[in-house]
C-alpha cells in the first residue's frame, strides 16, 4: 500500500511539477504565432525528458551517488568545473525568469505592478527553501501545479480546432523572414523540457528519500506516467493559444496575455486558474532550480549538504543558496520582462546540452555505477540525437535573434 | 623541449580549428541572413507592437465583458506599457524602416493607442469601446506594416 502510495505521489507531483516559466512561456508563444506547428518539439522534449529523468533515477537507485558526485569521481574537479559553469550561467538567468513568473502570478492576482512584487518572489522563495523540508518542497507546489490540468478542461470545452489550423500540424505557418524565430522557439522548447537542473534535483531528491535497487519500478513508472502526462499541460495550453490567441493577432507576448487564453472557455474562473497555476508552477520551479544548483556546487566542492539537515551543519551549502537566489534577483531587477527572459534561459538552456549531459551519458554506460543496469543502444542514440537538435537549433537561432532585436 | 613544442602546434592547430569554425558561423549567419530566414528590425519591432496593441484591446474586451477581473487586467497593462514603452522613439531609426510618410501614420495611430494603454479604462462608466477601436485600428496597422 505504501509503494502504491509512493508511485501515486510521484506520478501526481510529475504531473503538477512539469510546467514552470519557461515552458508556459514557449507553449504560450508558439500557438500564437504557429498554430500546431511546434507541437513536434514539446512531444519530441517530452520523449527526451522521459529518457533522461528515468536514466538518472536508475543511476542513483543503483550507484548510491548523485549526478554531481559521478562526474566528479570519473572526470576530475576540473571537468567537473565546465558542466558546472554552464549551469551556473542558464540556471541563474532561470530562476530569474521564474521569480518573475511568480511576480506576475501574483500581480495579476492583486493588480500591483510585478516590479514591485518581484522582491517579494525572492523572499518568499528564501524562507521556504531556508525552512522546508524536502518534501514539502517536492510536493507541495507540485500539488497546487495540479490546477494546469484546467488547461485540459479548456481545450475541451473550445471543441474541436477549425480544419485550417488542423493543417498548421504538418505544414508551420511560417512565414518568409520568420524561419530564425521559428527555430529559436524549437530550442527554447527544447531547453525549458529538457533542463539539466532537473537531472541534479532528482538524483539528490533520491538519496534524501533513500532510494535503493528496490525504487526502480516506482523511478520508472514516475518517469514514464508522471513526465508523459506533465506534458498535456504544456500540449493543452500550445493548443489553447493557437485555438484563441492567434485568430486576435495576439503573439503572447507577455504571460499575462497567455491566461487570456483560458478565459474564453471558462471566464473569470479561468483567468484565476491560470494565475494560479503560473503561481504554482514558477514557485515550484524556483524551489527547484535553487537546491539542485545548491546540491550541484556543495556536491562537486564535496561541502556537507541536504535540505533535511540542519542549516548550522550545512552552512556553506546554506550560504551558496543565498548567493545563487541574490544573483538571480540582480537579474530580475534590471526589469527584463519574465516571459523573454524564460525564453532566452531556455535557448540557453539549449545551447548547453552538451556540455550538461553528455558526461551522464558516459557514466550511464559504465558498469562499475550501475552493475548490469547500463543503458541500451536506443537509450543512448536517442539521448544523442535529441540533444544535437537541441545544439544546432540553439547555435543557429541565438546569434540571428540578437543580431535582428528578436526573441 | 619536445613537449613544449608539441603543446605550441596542438595550440597553434587549436586557435586554426577555433579560427575556422567561427568563420563557418559568421558565413552561416550571413547566408541564413540572406536568405530571409530573419525579419528586418523594422518589421520586427512594429508586428510585437501590432501583437501588443492586439492583447491590450483583447484585455479591455475581456474585462468589460467579465472574462477577467480588474486585477488581471490591471497587471496586464503594466506588461504592455513596458513591452511599448520608447517605442515611438526607436522607430523611425529601425534598420528597415519605410518612408517617413508612412512612419508618422503609424506614429499617429501609437499615440492614440498608447494613451489607452497607459490609462485604460476599467470602469464601465468611461468610454471604453472607443478605446478598444483605438487599440484595434493601431493594431491592423501596425501588423499590415510587418508584413502579417
Amino acid at each position: 500500500m505504501k509503494k502504491v502510495f509512493a508511485i501515486a505521489l510521484g506520478i501526481v507531483t510529475a504531473i503538477g511539477g512539469f510546467l514552470d516559466a519557461g515552458t508556459v512561456a514557449t507553449s504560450g508563444e508558439a500557438g500564437a504565432k504557429y498554430g500546431f506547428g511546434l507541437i513536434w518539439a514539446v512531444i519530441l522534449a517530452t520523449i527526451e525528458i522521459i529518457l533522461l529523468v528515468e536514466m538518472v533515477g536508475r543511476f542513483t537507485a543503483v550507484s548510491q551517488k548523485t549526478y554531481a558526485d559521478a562526474i566528479r569521481e570519473k572526470f576530475g574537479f576540473k571537468f567537473y568545473l565546465f558542466p558546472l559553469a554552464s549551469e551556473l550561467i542558464a540556471e541563474s538567468l532561470l530562476l530569474a525568469a521564474e521569480l518573475g513568473g511568480v511576480a506576475i502570478a501574483l500581480s495579476l492576482l492583486t493588480g500591483i505592478s510585478w516590479h514591485y512584487l518581484f522582491p517579494v518572489a525572492a523572499l518568499l522563495v528564501l524562507v521556504l527553501v531556508w525552512s522546508a523540508s524536502f518534501d514539502i518542497i517536492e510536493n507541495g507546489p507540485a500539488l497546487l501545479g495540479l490546477v494546469t490540468l484546467s488547461f485540459l478542461v479548456g481545450v475541451i470545452l473550445l471543441g474541436p480546432p477549425k480544419l485550417t489550423l488542423l493543417q498548421t500540424l504538418w505544414k508551420p505557418p511560417v512565414q518568409q523572414g520568420q524561419f530564425a524565430d521559428y527555430l529559436y522557439l524549437v530550442a527554447a522548447i527544447l531547453g525549458s523540457t529538457i533542463s539539466p537542473y532537473l537531472l541534479y534535483f532528482y538524483s539528490s531528491g533520491a538519496i534524501e528519500e533513500h532510494w535503493s535497487g528496490k525504487s526502480l519500478l516506482l523511478n520508472r513508472v514516475t518517469a514514464i506516467v508522471g513526465m508523459g502526462f506533465g506534458s498535456i499541460g504544456s500540449l493543452a495550453l500550445l493548443i489553447l493559444s493557437a485555438i484563441v490567441l492567434r485568430p486576435l493577432n495576439m503573439q503572447a507576448g507577455t504571460l499575462g496575455e497567455i491566461g487570456l487564453a483560458l478565459a474564453k472557455p471558462l471566464g473569470i474562473v479561468g483567468s484565476y486558474l491560470f494565475a494560479v497555476a503560473l503561481f504554482a508552477t514558477c514557485l515550484g520551479a524556483a524551489l527547484e532550480v535553487t537546491l539542485a544548483v545548491s546540491y550541484n556546487v556543495a556536491q562537486g566542492f564535496g561541502w556537507e549538504w541536504g535540505q533535511n539537515q540542519n542549516p548550522v551543519q550545512t552552512a556553506r551549502y546554506y550560504t551558496f543558496m543565498i548567493v545563487f537566489l541574490l544573483i538571480a534577483v540582480i537579474i530580475g531587477l534590471t526589469g527584463t520582462d519574465p516571459l523573454q527572459l524564460a525564453l532566452f534561459a531556455s535557448t540557453v538552456i539549449a545551447l548547453f546540452l552538451p556540455i550538461s549531459l553528455s558526461p551522464f551519458l558516459f557514466i550511464m554506460n559504465d558498469p562499475a555505477y550501475l552493475k548490469d543496469k547500463t543503458n541500451g543502444w536506443f537509450d543512448n542514440t536517442a539521448i544523442i540525437l535529441i540533444l544535437l537538435i537541441a545544439f544546432a537549433v540553439a547555435i543557429v537561432s541565438i546569434p540571428l535573434e540578437i543580431i535582428t532585436g528578436g526573441g | 623541449m619536445q613537449s613544449i613544442r608539441k603543446r605550441q602546434v596542438h595550440g597553434l592547430q587549436m586557435n586554426k580549428t577555433g579560427f575556422s569554425l567561427a568563420i563557418l558561423l559568421a558565413l552561416l549567419m550571413w547566408t541564413l541572413a540572406g536568405c530571409q530566414f530573419t525579419q528586418s528590425p523594422f518589421a520586427l519591432a512594429v508586428s510585437s507592437a501590432g501583437a501588443e496593441f492586439a492583447a491590450a484591446a483583447t484585455t479591455l474586451s475581456y474585462v468589460h465583458s467579465g472574462k477577467i477581473s480588474t486585477q488581471y487586467a490591471q497587471g496586464s497593462f503594466v506588461n504592455y506599457r513596458s513591452q511599448l514603452d520608447g517605442f515611438d522613439r526607436q522607430l523611425p531609426s529601425q534598420q528597415g524602416a519605410p518612408g517617413r510618410a508612412s512612419i508618422e501614420q503609424l506614429l499617429a495611430l501609437y499615440k492614440v493607442a498608447i494613451r489607452a494603454v497607459d490609462d485604460p479604462c476599467l470602469e464601465a462608466s468611461c468610454n471604453w469601446q472607443a478605446q478598444v477601436a483605438a487599440l484595434n485600428r493601431a493594431s491592423q496597422a501596425f501588423l499590415k506594416a510587418g508584413g502579417s
